[in-house]
């Protein structure tokens, strides 16, 4: 009972003080605003359960509270309080959408009456919403979230290949979700009761990556003090995730290989072989057959892998879902940062949908965060979007991809002071790929 | 409980009140409270509160006049009148007190309801205890609780009242505690 907030909007501070006295013997949480306009501005940040309105005020009216309410939180109850001669508004009002009214004074029970309804209503809403949620199964796979066609059509190959023990090989540019898809086939394998371990191939460095992979064995090399156990070691029974493997070295390609086919390895420095029997799940942001055509990726190392493969649609193209996904990470956000920010104006999703997103679903996530934290209105606005420039015109969509990605990478450099671990975590990309995609773009750090 | 017996609780009769009930009351908060109390009429007169279009009296005026008549020494003041009292906002009210506040008083206007004083003496005492120790517990910054046979309960009509039992609940009785304990603490 006690996190349900009123909120009181009256001009006579008697009723706003005997009102409030009593609630709060009640262990409700209560505030107050003298007029209309206090209230609308106390109503922009912070969120209340019911509001207690006063229907004749001088100024912003009673009715006019209850209109931007409506307009802005409907799932809000109003409850219209008014004197004898009023009892006509008040019935305007509840046409208008106030939950009820009380005439001035009203019966200690039959407002306790009323509170308790509207509060049993609300978490009877909350527990259908939540119902709701759950029977989104379609909109919702492990922690993807997607309505559009292209991620059903992911959902259901998901399903179809999980139970498999074949190798899949995950494509998709950055931040697509190409961990989280590898996750799910995991999840729903029949290996899930065992681990899923990650090696991010692009994120290890090339003289760390062999005792990473295959651990090694006490003084096998000068700081290996003790012996420790390699990521396909730990993989055993589990799921071994290679993210990025197209970075991977070409020596590195020749082990694992050797690993892939036989599930036997030395660890460095070790003469006795370990049997590991592990289920491979690869991705990469990267063209692998240029790649192989370039000889930078083995050939048959991609035919081990490439056994079933899909690619993660980017956001650009299911931008249906970005709606959904935005208010996942808003209400996931103002949950941790415990913000009361809960929505997203119409003119921010209609900038987001405007927008490319070459980072993908990370770079969302990113900007959503941001602008959780940089936010002051209940509400996302364009201005707290990282990308947002009202008049810039590479945000407009017919400029070559390339074009809108190089100005962006700019921008957001700009922005940080040319910080590149600060510019790569808001463009949902690694260090790695920002310093690959400066040089790629020729972008140059201006004075 | 913690001891507090070098202070009182004042109960103070507001205008023609029957002297009868002062020992419920008496009993009521030494059970509940563990405090002596001391009988000491504080306001003479109560008309300044009266609205004679409502023909009811203000009770947060009367309290904001007992709350500048209590003696020092006392910890907590309650009234106790006879006449109906209300806050603008209600039609009426049983009783009215200020979550962690010094005073808070009661009617015993409408706790009769139903009963022959001449039989129900009793029942008619009792109610006009719990109201008292119910209020007094909100000046203890207990607020209502959701047990209807705990003494903070909110009672929606007097039946509640007689249905509700005169002791705490153990959640609301360990409130209590630490709240007596803080005042203790803090001397």
């Amino acid at each position: 009972m006690s996190s349900i907030k009123i909120f009181i909007v009256d001009d006579e501070l008697v009723m706003r003080k005997s009102l409030s006295g009593w609630l709060e013997r009640d262990g409700y949480e209560v505030d107050t605003a003298e007029s209309g306009e206090e209230a609308i501005e106390k109503l922009k940040k912070t969120r209340f359960d019911l509001l207690l309105v006063d229907i004749k005020m001088e100024g912003i009216s009673g009715l006019d509270v209850l209109k931007h309410v409506r307009e802005n939180d409907p799932d809000v109850a109003v409850v219209m309080i008014t004197a004898y001669g009023s009892i006509a508004t008040a019935i305007e009002a509840m046409k208008n959408g106030a939950y009820d009214y009380l005439l001035k004074p009203f019966d200690p029970e039959e407002l306790g009456v009323l509170i308790e309804k509207i509060v049993e209503q609300q978490a009877q809403a909350r527990e259908n919403l939540f119902l709701k949620e759950q029977y989104k199964d379609r909109t919702r796979f492990e922690s993807m979230i997607g309505q559009s066609k292209p991620m059903q059509d992911v959902f259901d190959l998901i399903r179809d290949v999980a139970p498999m023990e074949s190798t899949v090989l995950i494509t998709g540019e950055t931040g697509s979700g190409k961990g989280l898809a590898a996750k799910a086939i995991h999840t729903n394998s029949p290996r899930s009761e065992g681990p899923f371990v990650l090696v991010n191939c692009g994120a290890i460095p090339e003289h760390l990556m062999e005792s990473e992979l295959f651990g090694h064995q006490k003084g096998a090399f000068t700081d290996a003090k003790e012996t420790k156990k390699g990521r396909l070691e730990l993989a055993h029974d589990g799921t071994l995730f290679l993210d990025e493997i197209g970075e991977i070295s070409m020596r590195m390609q020749i082990d694992l290989l050797r690993v892939l086919e036989d599930h036997v390895f030395y660890r460095v420095g070790g003469t006795q072989p370990i049997e590991v029997d592990f289920r491979v799940v690869a991705a990469t942001n990267r063209n692998l057959k240029k790649a192989i055509k370039n000889e930078t990726f083995r050939e048959d190392l991609y035919f081990r892998l490439n056994v079933i493969a899909f690619q993660m649609p980017p956001l650009r193209e299911r931008k249906e879902d970005l709606p959904l996904l935005a208010e996942h990470f808003l209400r996931r956000f103002s949950q941790e940062t415990n913000k009361p920010i809960d929505k997203i104006s119409r003119r921010a999703i209609d900038e987001m949908m405007l927008y490319e997103w070459p980072g993908n679903v990370r770079e969302l996530e990113n900007a959503i965060e941001r602008a959780v934290v940089v936010g002051k209105e209940r509400e996302i606005c364009p201005e707290d979007l990282p990308f947002w420039c009202s008049d810039d015109p590479t945000l407009v969509p017919q400029n070559a991809l390339k074009d809108i990605e190089k100005a962006h990478i700019e921008r957001i450099l700009g922005n940080n002071q040319w910080n590149i671990a600060k510019s790569s975590k808001i463009l949902g990309i690694d260090r790695t790929t920002l310093y690959s995609k400066i040089k790629r773009y020729d972008i140059i750090k201006s004075d | 409980l913690i001891t507090l017996s070098e202070h009182s609780i004042v109960i103070s009769p507001v205008g023609n009140v029957d002297s009868e009930l002062f020992k419920p009351i008496t009993m009521g908060i030494k059970r509940i409270f563990g405090c002596k109390t001391k009988v000491m009429p504080l306001l003479p007169d109560v008309s300044f509160a009266l609205d004679p279009k409502r023909e009811q009296h203000h009770s947060t005026p009367i309290l904001k006049k007992l709350e500048e008549a209590a003696p020092v020494q006392a910890i907590k003041v309650i009234g106790i009148t006879s006449v109906d009292l209300f806050i603008p906002i209600l039609t009426y009210v049983y009783g009215e007190a200020q979550i962690g506040g010094a005073t808070c008083i009661i009617s015993t206007h409408r706790l009769a309801e139903g009963l022959f004083l001449s039989t129900d003496e009793d029942t008619y005492h009792e109610r006009v205890a719990k109201e008292a120790v119910h209020e007094l517990g909100h000046t203890f910054k207990l607020r209502h609780c959701k047990d209807n046979n705990c003494l903070m309960h909110y009672c929606r009509s007097i039946k509640d009242v007689d249905r509700k039992s005169q002791q705490l609940c153990r959640y609301c009785k360990t409130l209590l505690e630490d709240e007596m304990k803080r005042i203790a603490d803090s001397g």
